[in-house]
């Protein structure tokens, strides 16, 4: 019964080529492993002047927290934003890129989308790890005992990136426009996520087409995952059922039509990439 | 996958009407406009590399496939494989497969060779524990143990392919799909990998091989297909369907155009000091060595081997070919080859001062040599007794001419050696 599923979820191969994307991605680099550390906190320190210093943009209060600090503020959720945008901008090409293997050896393709997204995935493990010690020993922000929820909302954001990982790797097989298409997608999903801003800066007020703002701005499944990731790790606060709910709703449905559309494009990979 | 287990009994693989097409789009412009602009389907024309392809391969069979560039050949192997996906018809594989495509096709140049070794073990379906217990193997066979822990990126061609190599043969396939990997690494390498095909033929397990060495097919399959644009044109044993695709291809049909070419590889071989074989040369009539012999006139292809480096009784054969590739006759000393090593040993028969102790000769005695003028070349492998394992093959390894005698001009492959008779 184990050992079926370890066969069918490729436990092996998957290990195998999560460690190939972690330990190719940096070598020869002399900085190493530094890198992966300098991207956020390059980001943090920019975001922190432009939105907080120059645009005077101020966080939510933290409740029951009661903690006032946009650093914080900001990378609880910028952190698992950058999981998603660099993950899926290397699982796109994760098939391309592995054309000469695609075309000689046979093996479950899915693994290869899937791999790249756990590489990033271990990463962003670290990050938050570090992000938790660094906000308790400076701002004296102890989140630790919402690490199982933090953990909860990170496994499925696993799964909801793997899903649309599944998606655009295959569909990138067949329209390299895919992978430009992401490129200019992702800024703006980023700044209609309230990553940079809270959430109740987005005006309730005024409606498109009958439809008020806010909800539409709702739509989009990551606002779902930065306000829990907020509500655990700033506010410490146990996110609302609604949002659990459109959170697990989002996992499944990405996942199932992820592996829908994979299995669809599956079988002529090997001739079109 | 494409296949899946429940073949007919006693077949390991079962092609049943396999079609497998391509399409050909003639500006490869594929972008999600283009599509959009076009219609809902982008132009292009449909190829069938295979059509209607029926198949068995037993248990244990050496398969060998044969055919001309283009003939469908690797699409076939890809097909088995599970790389690529039949159109048309059904191809079973029943039991672990392993596709020797392209050696090495895994590696990633950054990572060691130990890496590599788990990496491409794991593609091909291993565990880390399964690779563990063969690592050494592995490591091993390739003879890389200085260099495992160097980037792949630091190796020569030679080291890649033999890393390559040595973990598809491990993977202990009960179905092992060649194409056309022998004709990369040095010699005592592809003697090698021949000495592991032979054992896992050995062992009861399924090969096909695809290839254009209609020398090697000859000697390894023991059934032989030939394809032809995709279709199947002839199935049976090596020999006959090897000899129907050389004369096929000389001839108008245009079976395999591309045969000549890919054998008349213009680097002879030489025979180096480490080499079982010291010498192979023509011998006239009076006991001279020759190059030249006339059509139709006797002459003895002398063979001189190291028998105490061999250490045991050696199969000698003998390859004809003619300077366009077309196969002429093979030939070997079979069965009686301990009566020929037994007579080669006696005093009589090694002579000359730089024939030391365990230097055996022996001569394939050839009362007329009936082919018809030209250029002509020669190639030789020993192999053991029971004709499973090569101890070392040499292609191409002598030219010489067949001049004319007869009166008569005459055309063709053979000389008759016929005379008229008015009646």
């Amino acid at each position: 019964m184990l050992n079926g599923l370890v066969g069918l979820l490729q436990v092996d191969l998957l290990i195998n080529l999560t460690l190939r994307d972690l330990r190719s991605k940096y070598k020869r680099s002399a900085l190493g492993w530094t890198w992966s550390v300098l991207n956020p906190l390059v980001a943090v320190v920019v975001y922190s002047a432009v939105f907080s210093v120059f645009l005077r943009i101020q966080p939510s209060t933290g409740d029951p927290s009661g903690l006032r600090s946009y650093a914080v503020f900001l990378l609880v959720t910028l952190l698992p934003w950058q999981f998603h945008v660099t993950s899926l901008t290397e699982a796109t090409r994760s098939i391309t890129a592995n054309g000469p293997l695609i075309t000689k050896i046979w093996f479950p393709r899915w693994v290869l989308p899937t791999s790249a997204v756990l590489a990033r995935f271990l990463t962003l493990l670290v990050e938050m790890a570090v992000l938790l010690v660094l906000i308790a020993v400076i701002e004296g922000h102890y989140a630790f005992a919402w690490i199982p929820v933090v953990l909860l909302l990170m496994a499925l954001q696993l799964l909801f990136t793997v899903g649309l990982a599944l998606m655009v790797s295959a569909a990138n097989v067949y329209f390299r426009d895919v992978q430009h298409f992401l490129g200019v997608a992702l800024a703006p999903w980023m700044f209609l996520t309230p990553i940079l801003y809270p959430l109740n800066m987005v005006p309730d007020d005024r409606e498109l087409f009958g439809v008020g703002y806010r909800t539409l701005y709702q739509l989009n499944p990551m606002v779902s995952w930065a306000k829990a990731y907020r509500n655990a790790l700033y506010d410490l606060r146990f996110p609302s059922a609604e949002r659990w709910l459109a959170i697990v709703a989002a996992t499944v449905v990405v996942l199932v039509v992820g592996f829908r559309v994979f299995r669809r494009l599956e079988p002529r990979m090997a001739e079109e990439v | 996958m494409g296949h899946s287990p429940g073949t007919p009994s006693g077949t390991a693989i079962a092609l049943d009407g396999l079609g497998k097409k391509f399409r050909l789009t003639h500006d490869r412009n594929w972008t999600l406009k283009a599509t959009m602009l076009a219609g809902h389907r982008t132009r292009y024309e449909e190829f069938w590399a295979l059509r209607d392809l029926s198949l068995d391969i037993g248990h244990g069979q050496t398969f060998g496939i044969i055919g001309g560039n283009g003939s469908g050949k690797s699409t076939l192997l890809k097909v088995l494989a599970g790389i690529l996906r039949p159109d048309e018809g059904t191809a079973r594989v029943d039991g672990r497969l392993s596709a020797l495509l392209e050696l090495g096709a895994g590696f990633h140049p950054e990572l060691t060779g130990r890496e590599n070794v788990y990496l491409n073990g794991a593609i091909l379906g291993f565990t880390a524990r399964d690779i563990r217990r063969r690592f050494d193997d592995i490591v091993g066979f390739a003879e890389l143990d200085r260099f495992i822990d160097e980037p792949v990126r630091n190796y020569s061609s030679g080291m890649y392919v033999r890393l390559g190599f040595s973990v598809a043969i491990h993977v202990e396939p009960e179905v092992l799909l060649v194409d056309e990997v022998l004709a990369v690494g040095d010699l005592t390498f592809q003697k090698r990998c021949l000495e592991r095909f032979a054992q896992l033929k050995a062992d009861g397990r399924t090969i096909v091989v695809v290839s254009h060495d209609l020398d090697m097919v000859g000697w390894l399959c023991d059934q032989t297909a030939w394809i032809q644009q995709g279709a199947l044109r002839a199935v049976g044993p090596s020999a006959e369907v090897i000899d129907r695709f050389a004369t096929g291809a000389d001839g108008s049909t245009g079976g395999g155009t591309d045969a000549a070419p890919a054998r008349a590889r213009p680097a002879f071989e030489r025979l180096s000091d480490d080499d079982l074989v010291k010498s192979v040369g023509l011998i006239d009539p009076n006991g001279h060595p020759t190059d030249v012999v006339g059509s139709g006139r006797p002459v003895h292809i002398r063979v001189r081997y190291d028998g105490q480096a061999a250490g045991e009784p050696v199969t000698v054969a003998l390859g004809l070919y003619r300077a366009d590739g077309t196969h002429v006759a093979s030939i070997n000393s079979g069965a009686t080859t301990r009566g020929v090593a037994h007579d080669a040993a006696s005093p009589g028969r090694a002579e000359g001062p730089e024939s030391g102790a365990g230097i055996i000769e022996v001569d394939y005695v050839v009362p007329a040599l009936p082919v018809q003028p030209g250029t002509y070349e020669l190639s030789v492998a020993l192999h053991d007794a029971s004709m499973r394992k090569v101890l070392e093959r040499h292609t191409h390894l002598l030219r010489f001419e067949v001049t004319p005698t007869g009166v008569d001009p005459q055309n063709g492959l053979v000389a008759l050696g016929g005379t008229w008779e008015a009646r």
